[in-house]
């Protein structure tokens, strides 16, 4: 290698020698800093002499199949010069049938594979054979999977690969991570110690701020930041490729048409990415990214993780990361090379925004990077994971609870939570039921379970995996070609007739027959702006710290970045006015309109948990009176807003921020029973419940077809202590309400100096929420309207204090 | 339970909230889409589903014989689900709720599920006819489409409606869905999923709560 003037960083040495020493471990370093070779290097030196028996001998786990092919590549060259002998293999979702024939004769000795396809190898009946001569397993972008369920199924895929090859080596690439000891224990698993090796050089990283030149005082996400659309194009021309992360698909339409619109000589040269859109049209724009034949891409998540863009100078970021992670990776998604800088620009939407990018910045510069959580003991994935091992050549049930165990996600699974679990896999948990022609799995003369019927067992193999879509409506031209999919939720509001924006076109909606929109171009007019559901992302709690850090600074009238320098008038007129809010002081306004009677409150702890915390407030004022008020939330606080006033102050002296009863409380101001039946559509597919069918299969195998509503409406009723419906409310409480940040604020409002405001007329802090709940209730123009009026009457009072002062 | 008293076709029938068509004057019961053994087909097929739902709707069946102690019943199709629902044990069952109403004539529309799972078992002794079947002003189909002259009563749609609540809340319930030419009713089955249907202008739509039957 050295010759060919590679020259190892320290930290690939470190690896190197733990690797030889019959170490595992977790490899932590940013992007584009050479994690592969570190770690291949190392496997390559310590088991390529060793003898050459055939068979698998190493496994390359990534989280992508679009990652599997530029791996392999990556791979299969320095093993070419390394270890001739080794022939280097993929295995994915795109894997042809010839070569899948080609390796179920013998598989190569190094496998690049997906969490699912190891989990369908895991699946076969000679699994014990396979992965017998296993040497080591490598974990890609493990910090993708680590939170995730894809993740506990790979925890468990381990764990298996363990048991059949007890000298397995397990190592973990991750970048950035705010919790690496939970990531190595995640990986390695119960009573394995391993190394962590971190890269010290720090990733050379620019990050900057895109300040408009005029800041409204009284923000609002109206325009989506399209006004900052020249200093974006600007942006856009002075680099080779830039990319343009949006944070949902339909902010990503519109900036992609503003720009077609700004400047028309770039159609062919700047494209769209996003997850609806059909998988040929996203690979033939990650193809020309990674060509460099495109100057810009206006993307989403989609463009996240995956191969790397050589090509790419620039990111722009429009609209807040909501957090010091996300930003961090989508920054490397630029300058992705050893040495080379990452360059990223923030382009906020309005005028909090412009603080949270000062917060963000400063996150970054601290290396407050958030932490992630990793599921606790979820049965669906169980469930489906025993079927697995079933198949694998079977199992004892004693057996499989002591490897399961050993997972990081199950290690404190009781033995009646798995005998459930193995009874429910079995018959449906019916432990009493006498008709073992209906049991899935059966025990051989070895006591080993094993899966009943080769029906059962391909269905099963059907269904492997853990990634649950929203339930998804292929978009086709009346005459053409399919653009992609989108949500049915959004398609079922839309009428015949009715326009949207999706894949960079205006669409008229024709008719919607078996899961297929069929659209035609829509004529010239004003486009219905397509919402997606799910695609808002989670403000982080360490972005809220950093928030109140640099709001406190504000307050002691220090203005450090030059993003805040530009809000200043704002924060000067919300301290004006009312008070700005901190890690200190809790600011509560109370404003008088003609609406009603509002309370104001701003506590940053994200959507999520405002709503729970909104929710909560009014049914402890009305004990669970509904309809009293009406609640709106953004990710800095939220509004409550009554007929009839109320006496907040006495309210939080009763006991308002009470921690006591929170999680009835909670259950009982939000429905909490809806909340979980949304859960569990995904853990029904997930515990093999609701199938979504073989391709192309005909239309009487509908019959055997239910919804998980359906499922979940016959297990509260005639099974209550199904183990999965308490999983769905765990999963809504923990997920969709954030239950324990809730606590966490609570406990922090209780120590906060209270400060009670009763300004004259909205605040900066104030008006987007109001704008928010006016929103929810009229129509685009209507809202439009009325908040231009709002904006006048505000500004005129602003700017008349102003001259008073001067004057 | 209750019901509410409507006019089809100038003969007065009572919509029950458990999901039941009663017409006096004949002393007839309608329900549709019962789906017997739906749940045993889907364990036949390894997916788990609680045991219940078929002593479910024998339980509802008989209060609803007890209630309006019928002449004739009347399954407006998909009386069984899949082939796979003709089990020994469902067969069982079946036959035990026979022998309890042994005087009960019970007809049977065939609908498209019937026609996989094939006719009930002889010795239940159903009568069982092709859509669409006249009766007086009535025409008994599995769906609409099967009706010709006459006032369908049909099921097959699995109906239900929406009902908007404030702060965004909606609930779903089954319903009964009237309209110019026919009346669907509510799936009768406890395993049996739901449509939301939408409202025309001369529609009527009954909301079937179990315990109370209220039009939206």
């Amino acid at each position: 290698m050295r010759e060919r003037g590679f020259e190892a960083a320290s930290f690939q040495r470190e690896v190197w020698n733990a690797v030889a020493r019959g170490e595992s471990g977790l490899l932590h370093a940013g992007t584009g800093s050479g994690k592969t070779y570190a770690v291949w290097l190392g496997v390559l030196e310590a088991f390529a002499p060793i003898a050459k028996s055939r068979g698998l001998r190493v496994l390359w786990v990534t989280p992508m199949r679009a990652l599997a092919a530029d791996t392999l590549r990556t791979l299969a060259c320095a093993t070419e010069e390394l270890c001739p002998a080794w022939e280097v293999g993929a295995r994915t979702g795109d894997t042809t049938s010839t070569e899948r024939a080609r390796q179920s004769k013998h598989l190569p000795e190094v496998l690049v594979t997906t969490p699912e396809s190891l989990t369908l190898l895991l699946a076969r009946d000679d699994s014990r054979a396979l992965f017998f001569a296993l040497d080591a397993v490598i974990v890609d972008e493990w910090h993708e999977l680590l939170s995730n369920k894809r993740g506990v199924q790979t925890q468990l895929a381990l764990a298996r690969l363990r048991r059949f090859s007890p000298r397995v080596l397990t190592w973990g690439l991750s970048a950035t991570l705010g919790d690496v000891e939970l990531a190595r224990d995640a990986l390695l698993g119960v009573g394995e110690r391993g190394t962590i090796v971190t890269d010290a050089t720090p990733k050379p990283m620019r990050i900057d701020t895109l300040v408009p030149e005029k800041i409204e005082r009284f923000p609002w996400g109206g325009h989506l930041g399209l006004r900052q659309l020249a200093g974006v194009v600007r942006e856009i021309e002075a680099a080779s490729t830039t990319l343009v992360f949006c944070n949902v698909r339909s902010a990503a339409e519109l900036w992609y048409r503003a720009l077609l619109a700004e400047r028309p000589e770039w159609a062919g040269r700047i494209a769209l990415h996003h997850g609806s859109m059909h998988q040929s049209e996203r690979d033939f724009v990650e193809r020309s990214l990674k060509e460099g034949s495109l100057r810009a891409v206006v993307c989403t998540s989609s463009l996240d993780l995956g191969v790397d863009f050589l090509p790419v100078e620039r990111v722009l970021q429009i609209g807040s990361p909501k957090g010091v992670a996300r930003l961090l990776q989508r920054a490397g998604r630029s300058g992705h090379a050893p040495g080379r800088v990452s360059r990223a620009t923030l382009v906020p939407t309005n005028a909090l925004e412009i603080v949270e990018a000062a917060a963000v910045r400063r996150g970054v510069a601290a290396g407050r990077v958030e932490s992630s959580r990793v599921p606790k003991k979820p049965f669906d994935v169980l469930v489906q994971h025993v079927v697995t091992c079933a198949l694998g050549g079977g199992f004892r049930v004693d057996e499989l609870f002591d490897e399961v165990r050993t997972t990081h996600a199950y290690r404190d699974l009781s033995r009646p939570e798995f005998d459930w679990v193995v009874a429910f896999a079995t018959n449906g948990g019916n432990s009493l039921e006498a008709y073992p022609e209906h049991h899935r799995l059966i025990r051989d003369e070895e006591m080993m379970l094993r899966v009943a019927t080769p029906a059962l067992a391909r269905r099963h193999r059907m269904s492997i995996g853990t990634i649950v879509a929203d339930a998804m409506i292929r978009v086709q031209m009346l005459r053409g070609r399919r653009l992609g999919s989108i949500e049915e939720a959004f398609v079922s509001m839309l009428r015949q007739g009715d326009t949207f924006l999706f894949s960079g076109r205006e669409l008229e909606l024709v008719r919607i027959h078996e899961m297929t929109a069929w659209v035609r171009a829509a004529k010239k007019g004003a486009p219905a702006v397509p919402r997606w559901n799910g695609s808002r992302m989670a403000f982080s709690e360490d972005l809220a710290e950093c928030m109140f850090d640099v709001l406190g600074d504000a307050g002691r009238g220090l203005f450090v970045e030059p993003e805040m320098q530009a809000v200043r008038p704002l924060l000067e007129l919300q301290q004006r006015w009312s008070a700005l809010p901190t890690a200190r002081s809790l600011v509560l306004e109370q404003i008088r309109t003609r609406e009603g009677h509002h309370l104001f409150c701003y506590p940053f702890a994200g959507r999520i948990a405002h709503i729970g915390l909104s929710a909560l407030f009014a049914h402890r004022v009305t004990r669970g009176v509904p309809g009293t008020f009406s609640i709106s939330v953004n990710d800095y606080g939220f509004e409550l807003l009554s007929a009839e006033p109320v006496d907040w102050k006495a309210r939080v002296e009763q006991g308002l921020f009470a921690t006591e009863n929170l999680f009835e409380d909670v259950i009982a101001s939000l429905k909490g029973a809806q909340l979980a039946l949304r859960r569990f559509r995904e853990i029904a597919r997930i515990a093999g419940l609701v199938f979504s069918g073989f391709p192309g299969q005909p239309k009487s195998a509908r019959q055997l077809q239910a919804s998980s509503s359906l499922f979940f409406e016959v297990f509260q009723k005639y099974d209550p202590s199904n183990l999965l419906l308490s999983q769905a409310e765990r999963e809504s409480l923990d997920q969709e309400l954030e239950i324990g940040r809730l606590g966490a604020i609570l406990d922090r409002m209780r120590v906060q100096t209270l400060v009670m405001c009763t300004p004259p007329r909205p605040t900066p802090f104030a008006f987007p929420l109001l704008v928010g709940r006016l929103r929810e209730r009229f129509s685009n123009e209507e809202v439009s309207q009325r908040v231009q009026r709002m904006l006048l009457d505000l500004e005129r009072v602003a700017a008349s204090e102003e001259g008073v002062r001067v004057s | 339970m209750n019901e509410i008293a409507v006019e089809l076709s100038g003969e007065e029938v009572l919509l029950s909230s458990d999901r039941a068509l009663y017409w006096p004057r004949e002393r007839k019961l309608f329900v549709a889409d019962a789906h017997f053994g739906k749940a045993a087909a889907f364990r036949a097929r390894g997916v788990p589903v609680p045991h219940g739902t078929t002593e479910d709707n024998f339980a509802r069946l008989d209060t609803l014989l007890v209630r309006f102690t019928p002449r004739a019943l009347v399954f407006l199709g998909d009386f069984l689900h899949a082939r796979e629902s003709r089990g020994e044990r469902m067969t069982a069952a079946l036959s035990a709720w026979r022998a309890r109403h042994p005087l009960l004539d019970v007809l049977l529309i065939r609908g498209n599920h019937d026609a996989r799972a094939g006719d009930p078992p002889a010795e239940l002794r159903f009568v069982t006819l092709n859509a669409p079947h006249v009766e007086g002003p009535f025409e008994y189909c599995h769906h609409s489409g099967e009706r010709e002259r006459g006032y369908g009563i049909v099921g097959h749609l699995h109906p239900s409606f929406v009902l908007q609540g404030r702060a965004r809340q909606s609930v779903r319930l089954p319903c009964f869905w009237m309209r110019k030419t026919h009346v669907v009713l509510p799936a009768f089955g406890a395993f049996t999923g739901t449509m939301a249907i939408e409202r025309e202008s001369g529609d009527r739509v009954f909301l079937a709560a179990r315990e109370r039957i209220f039009e939206a």
